[in-house]
């Protein structure tokens, strides 16, 4: 018998959650913002509770773990869900939740409140613009964020090294300005017996990791991964580019041992255990390295921005986020929504935003010499926004990004075929899947 | 003894008992009333009905949907509809020489994983069948690995694998961390650390199914092979293996299943790497139905194709479960 | 009618073994448990490497080569609990100098941080107490039902219906999840306790029925049909001598169906996001300011192995106690 009134009320609950869903279309209380789980969206839950201190309206700040969190707000694209009214979405995601409807238009209200002009034009690109070079915006550049380097002073400026890279390599050691410096510079610090190794890159295999390591020589060194006829056959496997991945390979020969499949988290790992003696990372993640409880090297460690490539070019692969509109909320919620990024927007928010550790896009806060001062890396940061360059952003980024991530895992870690071999194949993958969505004859 | 031997198997060996018992006493026992009969039925629809009613409600909408799409292109983060295209999606992925390298993995894990959880599990289970003084927490102790979250297990093996700072090289005597093995990175090991991961989880898993087997051998059974001075191994093989069988079949055959659909320890430890070395058939259908591609049709025909295979396995176990029933 | 029902308890006194009090019987035995000690601990090693971890600061969990002695800390047990925010630099000056600071601001003081509340994770934890609990009474219930039926009687089709239930089992859990997320958007039942429940019990039943069902096989039918001479029912019989004798099975079952609902995670990531959102998401990408947070996720693992390791060795008897012959136990 239980098991029938068990029945019965399971259809009993679901009858009372259906119908108490649609329940307080006006005035609006609380709105819900989605952003994967990591501190800045703790900071950005204490600016929420200052908007509520200041409006009465309560912001939540839910947070999902990265692994899944653009598989999570997919899902609620699918179903047109209202579970969060804003979210703060990854730059790749524009051209899938654009032409699909799942983001606000946000050209109109960003001009008319002059919002457009108070972040580095940079960031609105990527981070707001779709299709690029469109001036239709969709998001509020929100989190800032780019490669950079953290390397050891104490190292770097020690004169022994010094005397000893000068005899080796022929000039000083210092910060590196070109790539091959860079590589020169890791070669150098590579002593296994010491349990030092030169560098730290990104290899991971997951997602995009490997993809946006291999992307700041790929860039610097002149390639593209299609061109603007959306040609990806010899415009991914040039020369050049096959030079640069040789390069990356080289460079992870002078890593530790293990960072086989290493994101931002292994390389401040390895960073603050003393095996690297400089890495490539996220600024979002340079905090912590800044922090001495953290990294036992914290006041003997420095930070710069990428070096060149042969011809002087300079590229960073980009992180960050902006926030965007849910399409789906009603249209009081929307502007619920608007009103509150207009608040966010304001340069003393964004003050208080970066005070706290967010990576503000606000441009008069960035030149401000609080900001400068106030942490190491901040300077190289402000550098790095101004020639950063993200992956694809096209609805079919997710196909592409796979042919990229395992061709270039198989080869830099796997050490399968050569780098000509590898950058043939990403072309020819990418090539297939361009055409099959209709971009190239 | 002998009174209880002949009261419940009627003469056969007593070996053959559980074997036999289902069908024979069936038709021995004397028709009852036609009350009983009826109420019979009812017990036999109130017991089955919630079940097959809860699934039916969780798994049949989910099970037709996704056949449905698995014919059609369709991704369901688009406004677009399904379009159908018949067995295109069947047709690309079957003539994928990708999709043939995954499997072929995907076969070599399963087959690694589970002989040798089978193996260890039995192993164990022959350890701790007699009790000791504290059996019972080292049996609690032996299971702790199969309480632990999948995607925690990963993680935490990543760290132990780490050639850097993971305890596993230094326990097998690798002090040197430039030469010793990089477990997850290296191409020829990478499937093997696995392998080791999982028989480390779920060997504990055959082990109490077996356990759960081994403690219904009625004892009588050796006394009598100890009486006919029968060897050690007669006795493992003749009394032993038959009884556990049954229980034995079921863990093999969930163990199986699972390690066919394995995802979550694949993801965390090497997402199929070093380039495509792990990539197993469910790193692919992850890649496909999520990972930004959202290929939902595709992606539903390759479940599909894993499907059959899996009940096509299945079957085979099952039926081999069935011989073993009926003797 | 008596005399069947006695004759499994006349077996007790008989099968009282010879040989296992002999001394090479004993020998054997010890030599056996010594082995099981030593395979215990060697499996235990991944545990223990992670409940140190709990207990390590970030440079020690990573530190080359792998310390086997630190100095503990409560770091992680901090990061897991309690949500934190980064303090500028003359906020930590004004914080070092106060005194009604308790211990566990201290340690996020260390790091520069001031602790502004507890974290999701108690909420989650008892989320999943929850939702695995009601699953698994539920799974087990209907499973064991479920079996019986399918064991006792000739139910049409039976061989159909035991390969339909068991093929739930087999579809990859990645392609079921977005048609099942669409259907509870649909219903009501996203981020709701009563979804996972139901979600649960479907997925633990496919294995409950046919581990139960392997179980009560093993039980003579004479045992009932003995009893129901007697004047039992059909279900004071399934309930008085069934149930009993299949201690072992339920308790295998229940022990399988908790820990597969409490570690669930690919189902608890799509389908939940706050109100019904469970552990196990959460636990494995604790990300701090620095990436990974190794004490943390070690932590959050070891309080959320606690609750299973102590329930199943509550269960442990029941476990391991023989099935077939059960009036053997009870003397």
């Amino acid at each position: 018998m239980h098991k029938k009134s068990f029945l019965i009320l399971a259809l009993l609950g679901l009858l009372v959650l259906t119908l108490g869903a649609p329940a307080g279309a006006q005035g609006i209380t609380e709105l819900n913002i989605w952003w994967a789980e990591w501190d800045p969206a703790n900071y950005l839950q204490q600016i929420g509770n200052d908007y509520e201190a200041a409006t009465g309206i309560k912001v939540n700040v839910v947070q999902t773990p990265w692994g899944g969190y653009f598989d999570r707000v997919a899902t609620e694209w699918a179903a047109q869900g209202t579970a969060f009214d804003m979210v703060v979405g990854d730059s790749q995601w524009l051209g899938q939740a654009i032409t699909e409807g799942h983001y606000v238009d946000m050209t109109e209200f960003l001009t008319s409140t002059g919002i457009k002009d108070t972040v580095t034009p940079a960031t609105l690109t990527y981070y707001g613009e779709y299709p690029s070079g469109s001036g239709s915006y969709y998001a509020y550049p929100t989190e800032g964020d780019a490669n950079g380097w953290a390397y050891r002073k104490d190292l770097f400026e020690n004169p022994d090294n010094m005397a000893a890279f000068e005899a080796e390599f022929g000039y000083p050691l210092a910060i590196p300005q070109t790539w091959e410096q860079l590589r020169d510079i890791a070669k150098f610090f590579t002593r296994p017996d010491e349990g030092l190794y030169g560098i730290g890159v990104y290899t991971q295999i997951d997602y995009d990791g490997i993809t946006m390591g291999f992307q700041n020589p790929f860039f610097a060194y002149g390639g593209d991964w299609y061109d603007a006829e959306f040609n990806a056959l010899g415009v991914v496997d040039t020369p050049e580019t096959i030079a640069a991945l040789e390069l990356y390979k080289e460079l992870y020969s002078y890593a530790p041992p293990g960072t086989n499949n290493a994101f931002f988290a292994e390389m401040n790992d390895v960073f603050v255990n003393g095996q690297a003696a400089m890495i490539m990372n996220y600024f979002a993640f340079f905090p912590a390295l800044a922090n001495p409880e953290i990294n036992p090297f914290a006041e003997s460690t420095g930070y710069f921005s990428m070096p060149a490539g042969p011809s002087g070019e300079r590229y960073a692969a980009l992180g960050g986020q902006g926030i965007s509109i849910n399409a789906y909320i009603d249209d009081a919620r929307k502007q619920a929504s608007f009103d509150f990024i207009t608040w966010f927007a304001t340069q003393e928010v964004q003050a208080s935003w970066a005070a706290l550790g967010g990576y503000t896009c606000n441009i008069a806060v960035l030149e401000s010499p609080e900001f400068l001062a106030v942490a190491p890396f901040n300077a190289a940061f402000a550098e790095t926004m101004t020639f950063v360059k993200d992956f694809s952003n096209i609805p079919e980024f997710g196909q592409l990004l796979a042919v990229v991530q395992q061709y270039l895992h198989a080869y830099v870690v796997g050490g399968e075929g050569t780098a000509e071999d590898a950058m043939t194949s990403i072309a020819e993958g990418m090539d297939e899947v361009l055409a099959e969505a209709g971009y190239v004859g | 003894m002998r009174y209880v031997n002949s009261s419940n198997v009627k003469g056969r060996p007593v070996s053959q008992v559980n074997a036999q018992r289902g069908l024979s006493s069936r038709q021995e026992t004397v028709p009852p009333a036609g009350r009983r009969q009826l109420s019979d039925m009812r017990i036999v629809q109130l017991f089955i009905l919630p079940t097959i009613i809860l699934l039916i409600l969780m798994n049949i909408f989910p099970l037709i949907y996704s056949l449905f799409l698995s014919f059609t292109n369709y991704s369901v983060i688009s406004s677009d509809p399904p379009v159908w295209v018949g067995l295109e999606n069947y047709t690309h992925i079957l003539s994928d020489p990708d999709f043939w390298h995954n499997f072929a993995t995907t076969g070599t894990y399963a087959l690694l994983s589970v002989s040798l959880q089978t193996i260890v599990g039995f192993a164990l289970a022959m350890l701790l069948r007699s009790k000791f003084t504290g059996s019972g927490i080292i049996t609690t102790l032996v299971l702790v690995p199969m309480m632990l979250s999948p995607i925690v297990v990963a993680v935490f093996w990543r760290l132990i694998f780490n050639p850097s700072f993971g305890i596993l090289n230094p326990i097998l005597g690798f002090t040197d961390i430039n030469t010793s093995p990089e477990w997850l990175g290296d191409p020829a090991l990478a499937l093997w650390a696995i392998v080791i991961v999982d028989v480390w989880q779920w060997s504990p898993f055959v082990m109490l199914l077996c356990l759960a087997g081994l403690s219904a051998i009625p004892e009588y059974l050796y006394e009598a092979a100890a009486i006919d001075r029968a060897s050690a191994w007669f006795q493992f093989r003749r009394i032993t293996l038959p009884q556990v069988m049954p229980l034995l079949l079921i863990a093999v055959l969930f163990r199986t299943i699972e390690a066919f659909k394995q995802f979550d320890l694949v993801q965390g430890l090497t997402f199929g790497g070093p380039g495509d070395a792990t990539e197993t058939v469910s790193v692919e259908l992850y890649r496909l139905a999520f990972q930004g591609q959202f290929e939902t049709g595709l992606s539903s025909a390759l479940a599909y194709i894993v499907l059959v295979v899996i009940i096509a396995i299945s079957n085979l176990y099952i039926r081999a479960l069935n011989r073993l029933r009926e003797g | 009618m008596a005399n069947a029902a006695n004759a499994p308890r006349q077996k007790v006194v008989i099968s009282t073994r010879v040989d296992k009090v002999s001394t090479g019987a004993r020998l054997t035995s010890s030599f056996r448990a010594t082995i099981a000690v030593i395979v215990a601990l060697i499996m235990l090693i991944p545990v223990a490497w992670m409940a140190m971890t709990a207990f390590k600061t970030r440079p020690d969990a990573v530190a080359v080569p792998p310390k086997v002695f630190f100095e503990p800390s409560f770091e992680g047990f901090v990061s897991l609990l309690t949500s934190r925010r980064q303090l500028t630099n003359d906020e930590i000056a004004v914080y070092q100098q106060r005194t009604d600071l308790g211990w566990a601001d201290q340690i996020a003081l260390i790091r520069g941080q001031a602790i502004t509340g507890p974290s999701a994770f108690p909420r989650q934890l008892l989320n999943s107490l929850i939702i695995s609990g009601v699953s698994t009474v539920f799974s087990v219930g209907f499973g064991v039902l479920s079996a019986y039926a399918f064991s006792r009687f000739p139910v049409p089709g039976k061989d159909d219906l035991l390969f339909f239930i068991l093929s739930q089992r087999m579809l990859p859990p990645v392609v079921v999840t977005i048609p099942i997320f669409l259907m509870y958007r649909q219903v009501g039942l996203h981020d709701t306790h009563i979804g996972m429940v139901l979600l649960y019990t479907a997925f633990n039943l496919s294995f409950s029925v046919w581990l139960l069902k392997g179980f009560i096989d093993e039980i003579p039918r004479e045992y009932e049909e003995a009893a129901m001479v007697d004047g039992y029912t059909r279900l004071q019989a399934f309930r008085k001598i069934v149930l009993p004798q299949a201690t072992t099975g339920i308790a295998a079952t229940t022990v399988f169906s908790l820990i597969f609902s409490w570690n669930e995670y690919a189902f608890a990531l799509m389908l939940t996001s706050d109100a019904a959102r469970t552990a196990p998401p959460s636990i494995p990408l604790v990300l701090g300011t620095g990436g990974i947070e190794w004490a943390a996720i070690a932590a959050g693992s070891l309080a959320f192995l606690i609750p299973v390791v102590i329930i199943t060795f509550l269960l442990r008897r029941h476990l391991l106690r023989g099935v077939t012959f059960g009036a053997i136990r009870k003397g």
